[in-house]
């Protein structure tokens, strides 16, 4: 189970048997039911995690309506970063689209982690670059492609979720309105038109 | 503390620069006097180009002072990224850190002078400098916490609500920045934008 932590941290250096011990007892493993919450609005996020098995969204209400930040599945991240990083409430509510488990790491740990030697804080400092490039990446696409291209973006990139996400919580995702999300799906499953992505 | 003589940057704009990188990490005196090795002024006339799309960001800039625009090209659109004033950090993050070609656009709205950190003396800084990493780790986190707070007000405020939040935390840019810019930062219709500006008193 927290080999996927341990997978992770290995992108940004190798990390030896004595390192992946020291990390391993500094994870807790946490597991949830579908539609549970990982995470309030208003409370101080205490976790950065990697989802082990299935899916969670990360979302806010605006107008009574849901809007989606953000989805990660096996593999991916989840946290409600700000809150974790600078200890404020949480603007987001994390909830388990599918029953979910996650390892996790808690913001004391985190920073006992990067804290105990120089070449923690140089993983420290990889992995936050990560993290910046991968928003500000996000942020640019959202003004670069149309809503098209987004979706065969997103298709092209995380091909299963169109099966696994409920089709709204997509379309908030992918700032693609229903309609338009419907349009979309429609012309790719009848193969209309240029729908494979380049 | 600071020889002025063995250094190309004025120990004033140095201390300037120091007294904001201390909000995101402490600064020991030896940190400072390798720092300020590594450091260097550039300075720009108005409408100067820093930086071009396609070609790889060099420097990792601090506002002394002037103004400095990020903006994103989108078929004859520009939109407005982010603007920086005094004490703000800007650079094409993307291109620095991946020494790819630059998506983004940087370009001077006032004549600007910048204290920069090369991409050879960030390197540099990496293996000389102690607690390199550290400070990396912590400014790199301010700057991403930065873009998650403004994504997430980009998503959840109205029109009305982000003008106003932005004008109170920032009075002066009404002044400073031609409205068309300050409209696409805030992601408002140039037309919303002129009659939204009623809600605030000019001095």
């Amino acid at each position: 189970m927290k080999e996927g932590f341990l997978e992770y941290l290995g992108r940004f250096d190798e990390l030896t048997n004595e390192e992946k011990e020291l990390v391993s007892g500094l994870l807790e493993i946490r597991t949830y039911d579908k539609r549970a919450r990982l995470t309030n609005d208003g409370e101080v996020e205490q976790y950065l995690s990697i989802v082990v098995k299935g899916l969670t969204r990360k979302f806010f209400i605006k107008d009574k309506e849901e809007v989606i930040k953000h989805i990660a599945k096996e593999g991916d991240i989840v946290s409600s970063y700000v809150s974790y990083f600078s200890r404020t409430p949480s603007n987001c509510i994390i909830e388990a689209i599918e029953p979910t488990t996650v390892v996790s790491i808690s913001r004391d740990n985190l920073e006992k982690l990067f804290e105990s030697g120089e070449r923690w804080e140089r993983i420290g400092r990889k992995m936050m670059a990560e993290f910046l490039i991968e928003k500000e990446y996000w942020l640019l696409d959202a003004i670069r492609y149309t809503p098209r291209e987004r979706f065969l973006r997103f298709l092209k990139e995380e091909p299963d979720l169109l099966r696994r996400v409920p089709q709204k919580y997509l379309a908030s995702y992918l700032d693609i309105k229903p309609e338009t999300f419907s349009r979309l799906k429609q012309l790719l499953m009848k193969k209309e038109g240029p729908v494979v992505p380049s | 503390m600071m020889d002025a003589d063995t250094s190309r940057v004025d120990p004033v704009f140095f201390n300037f620069a120091l007294n904001y990188l201390q909000r995101y990490f402490p600064v020991t005196p030896q940190q400072a006097e390798i720092m300020i090795g590594l450091s260097e002024m550039r300075y720009f006339d108005k409408k100067s180009i820093l930086l071009n799309e396609g070609e790889v960001e060099g420097f990792l800039n601090m506002v002394v002072s002037g103004l400095v625009r990020k903006f994103v090209r989108k078929g004859k659109r520009e939109v407005t990224l982010q603007l920086a004033t005094e004490g703000h950090i800007i650079h094409s993050e993307i291109s620095f850190l991946k020494q790819i070609p630059s998506p983004v656009i940087l370009e001077t709205l006032e004549p600007s002078t910048l204290i920069c950190l090369s991409y050879n003396n960030y390197q540099k800084a990496l293996k000389e400098l102690p607690g390199a990493d550290k400070m990396g780790r912590l400014l790199l986190t301010a700057m991403f916490v930065k873009k998650d707070e403004r994504h997430y007000r980009q998503l959840s405020q109205t029109t009305r609500e982000r003008f106003l939040d932005y004008m109170k935390n920032h009075p002066h840019m009404l002044q400073r920045v031609p409205q068309k810019y300050l409209a696409s930062y805030l992601n408002i219709k140039p037309e919303t934008f002129s009659r939204l500006k009623h809600l605030v008193k000019l001095k």
